[in-house]
């Protein structure tokens, strides 16, 4: 970890993800902007927080990728949800004391902690912004219940259409997506523990996908270039992800 | 344990090789793909295609020969016992 200075990140997403899914007024925007937080720069592939700990601090991640795992006794990883800008995939540590999963980095990431002394400050001051983050845990929750049903029922086909369109409209509703096409720095081995196949099958999937003209890959760089027939394909429909605007039809 | 193998070709999708694995009383214990050169991850080694029995799992893994890949099946296939 290297440890930054910056107390105040001129870009902050928090806001731009909590007003994709609530309604914040002049003044509650402003107590976010001045939430203080240490912004940390973390390399790719290192563990934010780790199953057992009991955080006195929550993480926000500012820019980059991160995912939500768990490991089994024979360390088999599974990935149950991937963090973007503006996630704080561990708010539930502020009235969990011990976390019961792992959070890890995907690419390079700028996380920015935010004491859960802070945290309970300003709930305790602006009631609806702890209703904003009570509504963004329970959407976790729901993105939890599609992801047992992508990975316990869907075909890998459908599985990984489903999730590239989830990932297409959480970006966009952080202004991270331009028309079709979004930064995607998730690896084949990623997209398999989340996807709970095998990194050949991800593989073949990937390679179905691009022959089928559903993707266009190129380096960490994904497009989309006809999204109604991947949300087709992945039986996409965006209302578990309760976005307050029509984006998520987008 | 020795194996028999069969070469049966696999509807993949990618026009791959593959080898039934047959235990000693000629029942179906796994099949092994040969993946193709255009495999990104693991281009032309074998790779558990499906398991049956004490190889039936979310385990599968990908090996360079068809010895190791019978190696690994006659372990797993012996440890079920």
């Amino acid at each position: 970890m290297i440890l930054a200075t910056a107390f105040h990140p001129k870009y902050n997403p928090l806001i731009r993800k909590l007003e994709s899914i609530f309604t914040l007024s002049d003044e509650e925007r402003h107590a976010l902007q001045g939430l203080p937080m240490q912004v940390v720069a973390i390399k790719a592939d290192q563990d934010i927080v780790r199953e057992g700990d009991a955080p006195s601090r929550s993480c926000l991640i500012l820019s980059g990728f991160a995912c939500t795992y768990k490991v089994t006794v024979q360390g088999k990883r599974q990935i149950v949800s991937f963090n973007l800008p503006g996630d704080v995939p561990d708010l539930q540590s502020l009235h969990l004391k011990v976390i019961d999963n792992s959070i890890a980095t995907i690419s390079p990431c700028s996380v920015g902690f935010i004491t859960h002394e802070d945290l309970r400050a300003i709930c305790d001051r602006y009631p609806r912004i702890t209703a904003a983050f009570w509504r963004e845990t329970l959407i976790d929750a729901a993105i939890f219940r599609e992801w047992v049903l992508n990975v316990g029922r869907r075909e890998a086909y459908t599985r990984m259409a489903h999730v590239l369109c989830e990932l297409l409209t959480r970006l966009r509703a952080v202004g991270l997506v331009e028309d079709h096409a979004c930064d995607l720095p998730i690896t084949q081995g990623e997209f398999a523990d989340a996807l709970g196949v095998t990194t050949v099958h991800v593989n073949r999937v990937i390679q179905a996908m691009r022959a089928d003209g559903l993707i266009e890959l190129s380096g960490d760089r994904l497009n989309i270039p006809d999204w109604d027939r991947l949300k087709e394909v992945g039986e996409f429909d965006p209302t578990y992800l309760h976005l307050e605007s029509d984006q998520a039809a987008a | 344990m020795t194996f028999t193998l069969q070469p049966i070709r696999v509807a993949t999708g990618f026009d791959e090789e593959g080898m039934m694995v047959l235990d000693e009383k000629q029942r179906l214990v796994a099949v092994l793909v040969r993946l193709s050169d255009e495999n990104e991850v693991a281009p032309g080694q074998w790779y558990l295609e499906a398991g049956f029995g004490q190889i039936d799992g979310i385990n599968h893994p990908a090996f360079s020969n068809l010895d190791m890949a019978q190696d690994w099946i006659s372990q797993r296939v012996t440890r079920g016992r």
